[in-house]
């Protein structure tokens, strides 16, 4: 799940130019589920909108579950069903991640595209009005050694070796309301026997799996994953 | 070679001070502290932005007290560069004639007057005195052989009043096998835990060097025991502080770090002293502990 937050409307309205005709953008995924880009907040946009003077071309959200990250469903939304309006459209206001927003330029080829969220962090649903972060996405998965807690997250100097000296009854030094990720770590090893992992020294990230932007090609029985850290191959199974 | 590995390896007791580069480019003052420390400790500690406040760096300070004939401690921390600028640093030190370095994680930016910034992180402590020892075997951590390799006395820092203590031990022995050769703790207010402490470390057989952080009223204790991780004063202290009378406190200041010293001497191999502000008691407190630099 990518979380999103709607950014404030003056800022919004500060991307938009007088006569300016924009399409509202929004997806029925993760920016539904968080509120600031579902089918409802698309269309509230779009009137807000319309009440601060501006032209809207129209609106369209993608189906409840169906993320808007998608190029063919974008294409088949914007140059399919809001043909006419998004023809009409100098540009579109997106309620969505950032590959929401790129998703958008891909569609209408190369359209002018302006963000409507904040794109804060990749997390996991723990409920329906709480998401939170617990991988960032580093291209080198390292929980094995950590009891499934990932250091580079929850810690917030996302330090390997162990905590620094900063953690007080359990919480991290930057917020005393935060737990020390590593206080996390070391209270799960220890529930799972595994305290040896601790003492293992951790080599230095490879930050170059860490390069942007990425990609991934999903090909016939094999993927190739493409950082500056050169290209990955791994079996891919049907 | 360096004078502190000289007497830790020695098994000399030894005095380390500590002065914080200022906020400017005017280091008359900062000098003068350290001057003042001259005939009373082994090496300066100087500390690398400081609670990540912008000041003046740890390195040009470090090669200022180089000029004077004093031995600098050369604080590092993780927080502000990636591995190749601390490698970079590292040998930039030992060109300017530091020898002792302490590898340190450093404060989060969050805390300090620039909370905007970038965290760094790219090595963690233990990683950069692995680093630091592949530099002093003649290589990057990359693997690359250096033209000519330095020789740094490395050391690290530890907590000995955390609680769990458990996680800070493990990292403990990790910096040992990484390459760290003496250790400065955390400031130690209860010399009994202190004990305990070096009890469990005895088989890593590292010097200990204690961290002695000037008391200078019962506010100071309370903020720090509210806010400091690893630093605990007993309310036994917190008291004597209270019931000492404004113009008195200096007084009571050196005596409360000598008598800290005068305990915690029997089974560590020095004091580490932060003045933090009162440099001119240093002095007065080695005097009055009596131990010989
Ligand atoms: S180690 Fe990397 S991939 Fe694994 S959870 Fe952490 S950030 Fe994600
Ligand atoms: S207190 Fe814990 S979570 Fe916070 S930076 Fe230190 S080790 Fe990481």
């Amino acid at each position: 799940m990518h979380a999103t937050i709607q950014k404030p409307i003056d800022e919004i309205l500060g991307y938009l130019k007088p006569d300016e005709r924009v399409f509202v953008v929004g997806c029925g995924n993760c920016a539904a589920k968080c509120h600031s880009g579902g089918e409802p907040e698309t269309q509230e946009m779009a009137e807000r909108l319309k009440r601060k003077g501006i032209k809207v071309a129209g609106w369209s959200c993608t189906d409840s579950g169906v993320s808007l990250c998608k190029l063919s469903i974008v294409k088949k939304m914007l140059n399919e069903e809001h043909k006419k309006e998004s023809e009409q459209a100098d540009s579109f206001l997106i309620l969505a991640c950032g590959q929401g927003i790129h998703t958008v330029m891909d569609a209408t080829d190369g359209g002018m595209v302006h963000p409507g969220c904040d794109t804060i962090f990749g997390g996991e649903t723990v409920n329906d009005d709480f998401i939170t972060e617990y991988c960032s996405l580093c291209g080198e998965c390292i929980v094995e050694y950590t009891g499934g807690l990932c250091p580079v997250t929850l810690c917030a100097k996302g330090l390997l070796n162990g905590p620094c000296g900063g953690a007080k009854d359990g919480k991290c030094e930057v917020d005393r309301n935060r737990d020390c990720g590593w206080q996390l770590i070391y209270d799960r090893l220890i529930a799972l026997g595994r305290l040896d992992e601790m003492e293992k020294y951790k080599m230095p990230k490879n930050n170059s799996k860490w390069s942007r932007p990425r990609s991934l090609a999903i090909g016939e029985g094999e993927a190739t994953f493409k950082s500056l850290s050169g290209e990955r191959k791994v079996a891919s199974h049907a | 070679m360096s004078k502190l590995k000289q007497a830790l390896e020695s098994g000399r007791f030894v005095v380390t001070g500590e002065i914080g580069p200022p906020k400017g480019v005017d280091l008359d003052k900062c000098l003068q502290d350290a001057q003042m420390l001259r005939e009373h400790v082994t090496a300066i500690n100087v500390t690398d932005l400081q609670s990540a406040v912008l000041r003046i760096g740890s390195l040009a300070v470090s090669a200022r007290l180089i000029e004077r004939g004093l031995e600098p401690v050369y604080q590092l921390t993780c927080r502000d560069r990636n591995r190749l600028a601390l490698q970079s640093d590292l040998l930039s030190a030992w060109s300017l004639g530091i020898e002792n370095v302490l590898c340190i994680t450093g404060d989060h930016p969050i805390l300090g007057d620039h909370s905007e910034a970038k965290p760094v992180y790219d090595l963690d402590s233990v990683q950069l005195l692995k680093a630091a020892s592949t530099l002093n075997q003649g290589h990057d951590m990359a693997g690359h052989e250096l033209e000519s390799a330095p020789s740094f006395f490395l050391g690290a820092v530890v907590t000995p009043a955390a609680e769990p203590l458990e996680p800070q031990i493990i990292k403990m022995k990790k910096k040992i096998e990484a390459g760290a050769k003496f250790f400065q703790t955390q400031a130690i207010y209860e010399p009994e835990k202190f004990e305990q402490f070096m009890s469990r470390i005895q088989g890593y057989k590292v010097p200990v060097i204690a961290g002695i952080v000037i008391l200078k009223s019962a506010a100071m204790a309370k903020f720090m025991n509210a806010n400091v991780a690893g630093i605990s004063v007993p309310e036994s202290i917190i008291r004597e502080m209270e019931e000492t009378a404004k113009e008195d406190r200096r007084k009571k200041a050196v005596e409360l770090a000598a008598r800290i010293i005068r305990q915690v001497e029997p089974f560590c191999q020095g004091v580490h002293i932060m003045p933090l502000g009162w440099d001119e008691l240093v002095p007065e407190i080695i005097s009055e502990v009596g131990v010989i630099p």
